[in-house]
């Protein structure tokens, strides 16, 4: 399992589109929106790196979107770390930091 | 509430990547990016892969990697990375990481058709002290050899460098950059009399056309693709430019895509001066005075075997490697070159190539006259589909954006140029076409070499890893150089072997004919990336040598070894890199090597150790040396010398190169460690910081010479993210040089100059006409002046016929580096791109009765691979070529490929061979 965090480039006023348009690709979400830059926040979440490279390249090529390139890489070797609540985050005041709330709608 | 970690991990994930590219966090978002990051310690790195130099930031926790993300300080790729740099955190990590050394062995003994089996580390030094002893003795300096790299860290290369020519007086070290930039190198030299390109970076965001030759920058260099994409759809007017000799990648945003026949480009360029000329598009203020035309010989050669070949090749091989003593010129050449049709043309200049000399403006026009639009695209027209009138059309425009004077344009290149028998002169072509139109080192306005390592620029070619360089441009040829150099490194005089060394594949060649018989090898695979590589495995397995290759995993080379070392990787030790637009930057040790695993530095630390003066510096046999002040075939004892120096026969090499009384004074442990290891200095225990003293010390090669750099601790400062050289001090502050030769930018060219190519300072040429040079005590002197050379359309040497049908073109894919050492480790990228295949156009796999997926033989006069076809994809082939990547050991393309270099660079042509292919 691969998580990376992307970052999407578009000209603001189509940034509607775009993000529109990011919806479809399968394994996207969007974190964090720019409205004035036309800058969007994403993770990809792909089997493997192969499928990733793939969800980028489809980005790239969505009209409108001037750039799209990774940022972050998260590396984890074992699906349990990315099953299991870890136990700091039990923590009842940590949980509600945790989620912010366009993610629980 | 069902949140999983994963929910968490995605938050946490888009939190630090909004970060990273300085978008506002929610004080929600920044909680979970601490929650998730608890314990976790983030410090500066640079990316391990190609030689965009990528800032990244790694993150580490109980002595693992857990994260890496783009460097939002980076001015490289501001916070950006490519897919490549998910495997900064991952290759550290392989199952079969190489972690003890291993020797081949039978019955307890060394054994060359023995299995590997594990050893110390002090039985690997015996044995290598052993046969280094006994190569010495056999053959002298030059019967030992380290194959070198560009992706050595600066320490490393040092390291190398001294141990190679100060201690064991051997030139025989050449990097792998030699089959990547050495092409560009030369022409480097010959043009502006200094290394390494004079812009940056940032010509992107200042220019108005990129035109790309042979770079297939999209799959190869992402980030910096990235920047041009988003300078296409943000600057009106800006224009991209594809020319390759197959359709990719990066052709997607580009406004023209030329396609173009093997060697084709060195007549579409001529085609370009030709229409600067025609059209009078010269900027005539800026050639008259910074500028000198020039020309050499034509009859160079390809770069085989000088003599003998028949000895080592089968007759097949012999039908192309014929041509390196005599050549027939065919219908393109006889124009190209202005001669005649079927003429033997005797290689008279293979030995050298270097000559030049001066011509006149009117002898240059002269020369690109042949080149007219009709000539150029019969020559050039790459794709057998495309109908002429199209093609022509093409290339008009193309002349169009260069003759265009109120446009800026840059020219980027990578292996199309340097990988290529005349690598030298299309490299100068590309300067000729931007000097002709005073299009150099501003903002915006440049012919740009782009680099394939991490630092081939900061470490190949600055330090001078290769078998003729000393540090700062410096030769070993050049009597004055050694003297320098001697002085540096407190030498006696003679110390250095005045005779060039062994390039890359000549090493291979003494290897198999049996004048080296110890060799080392450093962070590269030689036996996957050289190029007719059967004759290599054979001579390391079946001549009586000793291969010792030093690795972090089991590829090729190492399986062809006769002892394994385990190497320590990026972020395992301290490090230093130096990137394509000249900008150091640095990283400190994050984490432990596994097991045995040590730098590639202590090693040669510890090897130094077993050598005593006596054993090196005495008279030495070297065959063939001819030097002024030197006997032939002889370097002197320098023992006597030494001992006035107050040295003793009986001090190790280690002592003297190495922990040298003014070293020892740099002191391990020091603060600008903030808690860092350093598994060197821990080793060594004798209390020095060995890469802070060795950057100090090489730092005095190039300070005053326009090769400045800043002192060890600047660049580790946490706001410093690199810095170009040459690197000044003005007034108490560090000060980086973005445009070389450029009055506005470089300290170092003269006042009310505007732009000067000192470079060429105290340098002349014999003037002469488009044949040979005139009389030699008629000089030009070119002082502050670059060279606008006129460099001829040649052919491939070798070319398909009716048997070896196609051509055959290699290189790399965006997921894999270089022999896929490091990145096959990684298993879902091993499982995307598993295996390398076969890039065919659909209509010649029919021809042939073949389809996608089919196992074929891919066959030249040298050898043979199996590989599967693949006819849709990324790459786009013409009819008449197919492409093959050779990151793939299964798939080892270099027994199939022609060891032709570019005679002045001696770097091999992987781009242009013929082939056939037939169901497997």
């Amino acid at each position: 399992m691969n998580l990376s965090g992307i970052l999407v480039v578009a000209k603001p006023q189509w940034l509607g589109e775009v993000v529109e348009s990011m919806r479809a690709v399968q394994g996207v979400e969007m974190h964090q929106v720019d409205e004035a830059t036309g800058r969007v926040v994403a993770v990809l979440e792909a089997e493997d790196i192969n499928v990733e490279i793939q969800r980028l390249k489809e980005i790239k090529a969505l009209p409108h979107v001037i750039m799209a390139e990774m940022v972050y890489h998260y590396l984890a070797d074992d699906e349990k770390i990315y099953e299991g609540i870890p136990p700091e985050l039990a923590d009842e005041q940590l949980q509600n930091c945790a989620v912010p709330a366009y993610l629980n709608d | 509430m069902g949140l999983t970690r994963r929910d968490f991990l995605k938050t946490s994930i888009a939190a630090s990547t909004a970060a990273t590219v300085g978008m506002p966090l929610s004080k929600q978002a920044e909680a979970a990016v601490k929650a998730s990051e608890k314990g976790w310690q983030w410090d500066k790195s640079v990316c391990r892969f190609c030689g965009t130099g990528c800032g990244i930031m790694v993150a580490t926790k109980d002595g693992r990697i857990v994260a890496t993300k783009g460097d939002p300080d980076a001015p490289v790729n501001r916070g950006l990375n490519c897919v490549k740099g998910y495997f900064n955190g991952k290759i550290n990590y392989g199952a079969d990481r190489l972690t003890q050394p291993l020797l081949r062995m039978t019955d307890g003994k060394f054994d060359k058709k023995g299995k590997f089996q594990p050893i110390s580390w002090e039985q690997a030094l015996d044995i290598m002290e052993e046969k280094i002893r006994w190569a010495l003795k056999e053959k002298g300096p030059t019967g030992i050899g380290i194959f070198g790299s560009g992706q050595y860290t600066i320490h490393e290369g040092y390291a190398a460098v001294k141990l190679m020519k100060a201690g064991f007086r051997s030139n025989n070290l050449d990097p792998n950059a030699r089959h990547c930039m050495a092409s560009a190198v030369v022409a480097f030299m010959q043009t502006f009399g200094i290394d390494e390109p004079q812009g940056n970076y940032d010509d992107i965001e200042h220019t108005d056309t990129a035109i790309l030759w042979g770079a297939n920058m999209a799959e190869m260099h992402p980030i910096l693709w990235s920047r041009i994409t988003n300078r296409r759809l943000t600057h009106k007017g800006m224009k991209v430019v594809n020319l390759s000799v197959y359709g990719n990648m990066s052709s997607d945003i580009a406004d023209l895509e030329i396609i173009f026949s093997p060697n084709g480009d060195l007549a579409i360029q001529n085609y370009i001066a030709r229409e600067i000329v025609k059209r009078d598009a010269i900027d005539h203020d800026f050639v008259k005075k910074h500028t000198v035309f020039a020309t050499g010989p034509y009859d160079i050669g390809y770069g085989f075997r000088p003599k003998n070949a028949e000895k080592y090749a089968s007759a097949a091989e012999m039908e192309t490697f014929k041509n390196e003593q005599e050549h027939v010129i065919d219908n393109w050449e006889a124009i190209a070159q202005r001669k005649k049709e079927g003429e033997v043309v005797k290689q008279a200049n293979a030995a050298t190539p270097m000559k030049d000399w001066a011509i006149s403006f009117e002898d240059f026009k002269a020369a690109v006259e042949p080149y007219t639009l009709d000539f150029t695209a019969q020559v050039a027209k790459g794709d057998p589909d495309e109908s002429m009138d199209a093609f022509k059309a093409k290339l008009q425009q193309l002349a169009d954006l260069y003759c265009d004077r109120k446009r800026k344009v840059v020219s980027y290149w990578t292996m199309g140029f340097n990988q290529h028998q005349r690598g030298t002169w299309v490299n100068e072509q590309c300067y000729m076409n931007h000097l002709l139109t005073g299009r150099q080192c501003q903002p915006g306005n440049g012919a740009f070499s782009l680099t394939g390592q991490p630092s081939a620029c900061g470490t190949a070619r600055e330090v001078g890893t290769f078998a003729h360089r000393l540090p700062a441009d410096m030769v070993v040829m050049n009597p004055k150089h050694r003297a320098l150099s001697e002085k540096l490194w407190k030498l006696p005089a003679k110390t250095i072997n005045p005779a060039m060394g062994s390039h890359f594949v000549k090493q291979m060649r003494d290897l198999e004919d049996g004048s080296m018989l110890f060799s080392w090898t450093h962070v590269n695979n030689p036996w996957q990336n050289t190029a007719n590589v059967n004759h290599w495995i054979k001579a390391a397995r079946d001549m009586n040598n000793f291969i010792v290759v030093s690795e972090a995993y089991p590829g090729v080379s190492a399986k062809v070894a006769d002892l394994i070392l385990p190497a320590a990787m990026i972020n395992e030790k301290w490090g230093a890199y130096g990137n394509a637009e000249r900008r150091t930057q640095v990283w400190r040790q994050q984490i432990m090597p596994p097991g045995q695993a040590r730098p590639d530095i202590w090693m040669m630390m510890e090897l130094s150790k077993r050598f005593k003066l006596k054993d090196v510096w005495g008279e030495q046999k070297i065959p063939g040396l001819k030097a002024d002040g030197f006997e032939d075939g002889k370097l002197p004892s320098v023992l006597d010398e030494a001992a006035k120096m107050g040295y003793n026969p009986e001090q190790t090499l280690y002592e003297v190169l190495y922990a040298t009384p003014d070293n020892k004074k740099v002191a391990w442990p020091d603060p600008v460690a903030k808690g860092h290891p350093n598994i060197t200095a821990d080793l060594l225990k004798d209390g020095w910081f060995p890469e802070k003293a060795l950057f100090e010390e090489y730092r005095q090669f190039g300070n005053g010479k326009a090769h400045d750099l800043a002192p060890f601790d600047v660049y580790h400062a946490d706001n410093v993210r690199g810095m170009k050289w040459p690197v000044v001090n003005k007034e108490g502050k560090w000060v980086e040089t973005a445009w070389r030769n450029n009055e506005q930018y470089d300290p170092y060219v003269k006042q009310g100059s505007g732009f000067d190519f000192y470079g060429n300072n105290g340098q002349a040429l014999v003037m002469g006409d488009l044949d040979k040079p005139g009389d030699p005590a008629k000089k030009v002197d070119i002082s502050g002046k670059a060279k606008i050379y006129f460099r001829p359309y040649a052919s491939p040497v070798e070319k398909p016929d009716s048997n070896w049908d196609l051509w055959l073109c290699t290189g790399r894919v965006l997921e894999h580096w270089h022999s896929g050492t490091m990145t096959r480790r990684v298993p879902e990228l091993h499982r995307a791109v598993p295996n390398a295949v076969c890039w065919i156009h659909p209509k010649d796999a029919e021809a042939k009765g073949l389809k996608r997926n089919d196992l074929v033989w891919v066959e030249s006069r040298r050898g043979k691979v199996k590989v599967r076809l693949e006819t849709g994809g990324r790459n786009r082939m013409p009819r008449g070529m197919v492409y093959v990547p050779w990151f793939d050991e299964g798939v080892l393309i270099n027994k199939v490929t022609l060891d032709a270099t570019c005679p002045l660079s001696k770097e091999t042509d992987y781009k242009k061979c013929a082939v056939k292919i037939y169901k497997a």
